[in-house]
């Protein structure tokens, strides 16, 4: 019996010990590197760069996608052993700070480097006097146009709309049978898909308007107030009343709203400079325009600032090497290189790629982009409107009411600790 | 000797077992109880998603959910199973095929079937307008009174199949003197399904309502892929909610409080099926 014990125990002890080996795979100098799909070409030649100028030091990466990243991130920074570096969206580096699971980074983004850096993207990523990200991109929305079914249906594309109800007016002419017998529509919101999607449309809507979902402050819910719900309702009725939306509205992304519109089955929807390169190569022959966001007569346009951060674990095994990655990417050169959109620092900015005329009124965007709020249960109070805004869509609420019934469910959360 | 010998021989999977189920588990008992600073919060947790509005209807969604699907998919699947029983030409072709939906991949399932529902985009509304069925397209994801009856017939027809197999393996076991017997007293086909073929699987069609049960309960594939939880939560079944608290809201105290109620809930069930098995060995 004792021979036979004595094999299953070193059975359990080898089992064990190839775990264990797996898991240490990876040399002790190695640098962990998560870097999306879309950047990865980039992130191996700036590895390759940044190991030159630092023998010893090696970096591995590993590519992620973009759907299911921030589950997978958040699962890898409570796991005890997550990478050393990661991208994550800028709104996603606050609450990852806030459940102590982010290294602060302010040794990386200087404070004689900060000048450089839009504030809004600096904004983003710092709480509680510390920065716990380092940003590389920023974006924002415009209005992505199909200048053909303008010059089709009477409107000049060389002066597109402007305010609200010029972009509804124009709409409403998009909207129509064509020659062919088929059905087009004028300008394609959101009203599926991750909370994200529409929170990015909607939210600029109401700053536009003099609103916003939570006070200043952070204090208090304010997406039932006047200018917040004037805001929703110009938004829901596109689909609900003007119908210049598709029906599918109910189930689209920005994903979908691209396909709708690069198959030219839509001739306006609002999106960010990464959908031009994908549209140029489906669709060469579609005749692009971008306009600014329009905006409420009388009143200045407003975007939701997007981006991706660096950010370290503070679990990270070589959390001292990461830093010294993310701050050779962060030079103004390597960042202009790499960054998918426009980069966080303006001195990185000059460089050719960011001087095509169709990015104009994405950079005239930027200086009018605001954070998200860093409010405490921000994304439990965004599934709430969320959720409301699709009953306003249904035509089950009206705004108003829909609203109401949303800051009686918001106003706990924002209270809860 | 000899049994702590065979002890020392499960040890790994024993190991392996507590390393995979109960450590989870136990985990999750201690997220519901605590909060993120590890104070005993119990309370709080349990108070902060039994009020949710989301989390009411993610519980009454789930009851019609799991219910209509498992209605449907024992009456379709013994109906098939049935059939399959039947003597034809190419019957083993026509079980290969009808286990299909089965051994499809869940998200594989979910997505092809999202993208042919799809409003704009989906086969299923450019056959049904070209053949001038409907004269606009149909929101069957989209619309408040057609996504939930959609998940349930794609659920309908991705789990049927198992409940066909297990109704002809239970209809194999029926003895043929039976038939025989019903078809001397003048039975006619229907009579015999009636009282030969239903009596004889009546402990195989409760065990497969249960494992659908338990499996119905806990399935988020199909859902998530195809409205995650939307129109405006009209879809949204309790791992949604369980899902979305912990990982879209980074919740995880919330999330555990209420997994915990859940899996309170698939335990009774658990129980009723480990109880039921047992009396069917007993009883061979």
């Amino acid at each position: 019996m004792r021979p036979r014990g004595l094999t299953a125990v070193f059975s359990t002890l080898a089992a064990a010990g190839l775990i264990l080996g797996s898991a240490c795979g990876a040399r002790s100098t190695d640098i962990v590197w998560w870097t999306p799909s879309w950047g990865q070409a980039r992130a191996t030649e700036l590895a390759r760069q940044f190991e030159a100028a630092n023998p010893g030091l090696r970096v591995k990466i590993e590519v992620t996608v973009a759907d299911g990243l921030p589950t997978r991130i958040q699962t890898a920074l409570r796991s005890g052993a997550p990478p050393d570096l990661i991208e994550a969206q800028h709104g996603w580096v606050v609450p990852y700070a806030q459940a102590g699971l982010l290294a602060p980074l302010d040794d990386v983004v200087t404070p004689g480097d900060r000048p450089d850096y839009l504030p809004a993207a600096l904004d983003y990523d710092a709480w509680n006097g510390h920065l716990w990200g380092a940003p590389f991109r920023i974006e924002t929305h415009a209005v992505l146009y199909n200048r053909r079914l303008f010059r089709d249906a009477g409107l000049d594309p060389d002066r597109p709309p402007q305010t609200w109800p010029e972009v509804l007016d124009a709409a409403l002419r998009l909207t129509r049978k064509t020659d062919a017998g088929r059905q087009q529509y004028g300008l394609a919101i959101t009203g599926g898909g991750e909370v994200g999607n529409t929170l990015f449309r909607v939210l600029p809507l109401m700053w536009m308007n003099g609103g916003s979902i939570l006070s200043d402050d952070l204090a208090r819910v304010t997406v039932n107030e006047r200018p917040a719900v004037e805001a929703v309702t110009f938004y829901t009725e596109l689909f609900t009343k003007h119908h210049v939306s598709p029906p599918s509205t109910l189930q689209d992304d920005g994903l979908a709203d691209r396909r709708l519109f690069i198959g030219g089955t839509v001739a306006m929807y609002q999106s960010g400079q990464f959908d031009i390169a994908v549209i140029r190569q489906e669709n060469p022959t579609l005749d692009l325009g971008v306009m600014k966001l329009p905006h409420p007569p009388g009143k200045d346009t407003a975007a939701a600032l997007g981006g991706w951060s660096f950010i370290v674990p503070k679990d990270a095994p070589h959390a001292g090497e990461a830093k010294r990655l993310a701050r050779f990417v962060s030079e103004p050169a390597h960042m202009g290189f790499f960054t998918d959109t426009f980069p966080a620092r303006t001195s990185a900015m000059s460089q050719p790629r960011f001087s095509d005329p169709i990015l104009t009124p994405f950079r005239e965007m930027l200086p009018h982009g605001r954070r998200v709020p860093p409010a405490r249960n921000w994304l439990s109070i965004v599934q709430v409107f969320f959720d409301h805004l699709q009953r306003v869509l249904l035509s089950e609420l009206a705004p108003q009411a829909a609203m109401d019934q949303a800051a009686r469910e918001m106003q706990p959360l924002l209270d809860r600790p | 000797m000899r049994q702590r010998g065979g002890l020392l021989f499960v040890m790994p999977a024993l190991v392996v077992l507590a390393l995979l189920i109960v450590f989870p588990v136990c985990y999750m008992g201690w997220l519901a109880a605590t909060d993120s600073q590890g104070h005993m919060a119990l309370r709080d947790n349990v108070a902060a998603v039994t009020g949710a509005r989301a989390t009411r209807i993610a519980v009454w969604n789930t009851i019609v959910y799991v219910g209509a699907s498992i209605v449907l998919q024992l009456v379709t699947g013994t109906a098939v199973g049935i059939l399959l029983n039947q003597a034809f030409r190419g019957r083993a072709v026509v079980r290969s095929l009808v286990l299909l939906p089965w051994v499809v991949p869940g998200i594989v399932a979910a997505t092809t079937w999202a993208w042919m529902l799809h409003t704009e985009f989906g086969i299923v509304n450019q056959l049904l307008l070209q053949v001038g069925a409907v004269s606009k397209p149909v929101g069957w994801l989209v619309d408040p009174d057609m996504a939930m009856p959609s998940l349930i017939a794609v659920n309908v027809w991705k789990q049927s199949p198992f409940v066909a197999i297990m109704v002809l393996a239970g209809l194999q076991a029926v003895p043929k003197e039976l038939y025989e017997a019903a078809r001397v007293d003048g039975a006619s086909f229907l009579g015999e399904v009636r009282h030969v073929m239903l009596p004889g699987i009546r402990d195989v069609l409760v065990g497969v309502g249960l494992l659908l049960t338990i499996w119905g309960l806990n399935g988020i594939t199909l859902v998530y892929a195809m409205t995650r939880g939307g129109p405006a939560n009209r879809t949204l079944i309790l791992p949604i909610q369980i899902f979305r608290l912990a990982f879209d809201a980074f919740q995880l105290n919330q999330a555990a409080a209420l997994s915990a109620m859940f899996f309170a809930c698939t335990l009774v069930l658990v129980w009723f099926y480990v109880r039921l098995s047992g009396r069917r060995e007993d009883r061979a």
